[in-house]
């Protein structure tokens, strides 16, 4: 018996999450008020526009947030300090209704507890701005309305920190030479990144979180494995417009960084924190240009990374003594835009090549692994109203009883992806979209995937949504 | 069952009193913040203590270029451009008086700049090497254009460019430059002054560009952005 809470409902209970969070956020958003100089009375547009006094096209291309413009990307690597110091508090919505083509087939039906019902999905508070000259940020907590369902069917919500990214940075610029360079405290590897095509905010820039089946079945750990898990301490350096480079440590955001991992921790069975095996490195390089209304990136990335497996079961912590699985990541991304109104067309590609050697014998027991996941996309706004992308995601690897064995026979993470999607900015603050996954391979076969005689198209969902930021 | 849910409570209590405190050391670090300014590279457009030269080369060099020579053509060269001409432009969008739609999509935040520093900008993009010209075949269209820009369309009232913008497209005072600008954005403002009341202190060119073709305003704008010295 499913608890399916009124719309009313919800905005009550959210008006009560407020409150009884009042203690643990008051300070950090009564601090940052305190220290505003220039504050303005709060406007119904999010906190970068009121700094910037720009419209969202500026930093959004065709207005499709978060999706970058050149000058949305120096806005970031100039540490969010164009503009004027004023209020920086913003907040977003999202609605949304997914339902699964087939969702009573096999051992595990329901795949969608909801499917079909509209829900208020998440809600968002963002504190993003400039704070000095130098230093501006950007910090999302989110509260996800339907997290988990317990036993009888109630769902419970949590809330979590999510996007964030504080710099300092500064540029040097004349007109033999323009050096911007920065010093970056974030949350998550690629969240610190500019360009769309690496995976924190890259496509699907919102997606289901109902269906059990909607996504690929695994990703590297690049891919928002180690996301509001880790502190990354980083150095970057964009010069001439031309040249990107950046180095990353992280560890475990616990103790003194735990603001970067609310909503995981230790001794949580079930949102744990991972742990971290000593630090780890990520590293990126980027080359671009720009003609005409054209811009192009072509990049490469890499993380090195050791983590503990947690006791999921009993005590929510890592087993330490069991060693760590190392996993290797190195990717190339490509991007291309063309903005010149009333058109704004813009173009991903991502790969990501995994080696993992699991010394803990709890993920991977066939020995050393790898994994492939590629992304390519293609969206295309016109007058920054009407819009529609499709996607390509794909996912490969090696066999491995333990990772994949619950997803099929053949014990393999492959599976194949078509997102198509239509959106309409109903303003530059709100968009209203319809979007499609359409699986032609899952778990390494095109039909009868578990062995039950469920085909990769019952997992297809359809998801409608609603995102608005005020 | 029970318990480890009484745990993770316990956890989660703990969790909120670690938050609270970091974002109070937090929130006191960001108070000292304010006096940290930094002149010599700021990008605060709302801080009249900023020189024009700075704002010039950390904001408006993003989309116009540091030496005035936008890359985009969704945004206007500003090399060389008449002094006046910026300066009452940059007034426009500062009492939000210009409204076209590139204007307010990027150009309306500028609402604190002092006086000192519009004249600053101006001074800095006006005192550069003038936008260079995009070299175009000579073709039918080219000849079109040259004739527009030269002798007008006098049966349909369409006065000659270079009557106002100078024989070679370099502008005086109010009147500003077009040699070597981008044909898309000329085009653009054609349409703005045909269509609209957006761009009130051009309200001139609304008469001039009200019979002017579709056609002939590309041909127009496409010779014009190939005046100057070449690319």
């Amino acid at each position: 018996m499913n608890t399916i809470p009124r719309f009313e409902t919800l905005l009550l209970f959210l008006a009560r999450l407020i409150r009884w969070r009042v203690s643990a956020i008051g300070a950090l958003c009564t601090g940052l008020l305190l220290s505003l100089v220039l504050c303005e009375p709060a406007m119904a547009v999010p906190s970068f526009a009121r700094q910037t006094g720009q419209s969202c096209v500026a930093c959004h291309a065709g207005g499709q947030f978060p999706e970058l413009t050149p000058y949305g990307r120096l806005f970031k690597l100039t540490g969010y300090t164009m503009g004027e110091r004023t209020n920086p508090l913003a907040m977003m919505l999202v609605a949304s209704a997914t339902t699964t083509q087939n969702n009573d087939s096999g051992p595990s039906a329901p795949h969608n507890t909801l499917n079909g019902p509209a829900i208020l999905d998440f809600a968002s508070i963002f504190i993003a701005g400039k704070a000095s000259d130098n230093i501006g940020g950007f910090a999302q907590y989110t509260n996800s309305f339907y997290d988990s369902q317990d036993a009888n069917g109630v769902w419970h919500n949590r809330f979590v920190a999510d996007n964030f990214d504080l710099r300092y940075a500064d540029r040097s610029v004349d007109a033999n030479r323009d050096l911007i360079w920065g010093l970056t405290l974030h949350n998550n590897p690629t969240v610190q990144d500019v360009w769309n095509s690496t995976p924190a905010w890259g496509y699907p820039y919102v997606s289901t979180t109902q269906a059990e089946n909607g996504s690929l079945p695994a990703g590297t750990l690049l891919e928002g494995g180690l996301a509001q898990h880790v502190a990354g301490v980083g150095g970057y350096f964009y010069l001439n417009k031309s040249i990107y480079a950046e180095l990353t440590s992280y560890q475990t955001a616990k103790n003194s960084l735990s603001f970067l991992s609310y909503g995981n921790q230790p001794g949580d069975t079930t949102n744990p924190l991972v742990q971290l095996d000593g630090n780890s490195i990520y590293w990126r390089l980027a080359y671009t240009k720009e003609w005409d209304a054209h811009n192009i990136m072509v990049g490469a990335m890499g993380l090195d990374a050791k983590v503990y497996q947690n006791d999921t079961t009993t005590t929510g912590l890592p087993l330490t003594s069991l060693g760590s699985t190392h996993y290797q990541d190195v990717g190339v991304d490509a991007q291309y835009q063309y903005l010149l109104a009333p058109h704004a067309l813009t173009a991903h590609f991502r790969s990501v090549w995994e080696k993992i050697d699991d010394a803990t014998g709890l993920v991977y027991t066939d020995g050393p692994a790898n994994l492939n996941s590629t992304m390519a996309k293609v969206s295309y706004v016109y007058r920054d109203k009407y819009g529609g992308s499709l996607a390509y995601t794909k996912v490969s690897g090696s066999p491995d009883t333990t990772a994949y064995g619950g997803l099929g026979p053949q014990n393999v993470p492959d599976s194949e992806r078509w997102t198509p999607e239509l959106f309409w900015l109903i303003n530059q603050n709100t968009r209203l979209g319809a979007q499609f996954n359409l699986f032609t391979q899952y778990a390494g076969a095109s039909s009868n995937y578990d062995g039950a005689g469920r085909s990769p198209g019952d997992n297809n969902t359809t998801y409608f949504y609603l995102w608005t930021a005020f | 069952m029970a318990v480890a849910k009484r745990q993770t409570k316990k956890v989660n209590q703990m969790n909120s009193t670690r938050l609270g405190l970091q974002a109070t050391v937090f929130s006191a670090i960001l108070l000292t913040l304010p006096a940290c300014t930094n002149l010599k590279s700021s990008r605060d457009v709302s801080d009249p203590g900023v020189p024009g030269r700075v704002l010039a080369v950390q904001v408006c060099s993003s989309c116009h270029g540091v030496t005035g020579e936008s890359t985009s053509p969704a945004f206007p060269k500003l090399a060389g451009q008449q002094k006046q001409y910026l300066v009452a432009q940059l007034t426009d969008f500062k009492g939000h008086e210009r409204r076209d739609s590139r204007g307010t999509e990027y150009m309306w935040g500028f609402t604190h700049l002092s006086s000192r520093q519009v004249d600053e900008l101006a001074d800095y993009f006006s005192s550069q090497t003038p936008m260079q010209g995009h070299a175009e075949a000579a073709d039918a269209g080219m000849a079109r254009g040259e004739a527009i820009f030269r002798q007008g369309i006098p049966d349909k009232g369409v006065v000659q460019c270079a009557s106002c913008h100078g024989a070679a497209g370099e502008g005086q005072g109010t009147f500003p430059r077009l040699a070597g600008q981008h044909a898309n954005y000329l085009l653009e403002q054609i349409k703005v002054f045909q269509l609209t009341d957006q761009r009130p202190r051009g309200a001139v060119m609304k008469q001039v560009t009200h019979e002017l073709s579709d056609a002939d305003a590309a041909a127009v704008t496409r010779y014009i952005a190939s005046l100057g010295a070449a690319r």
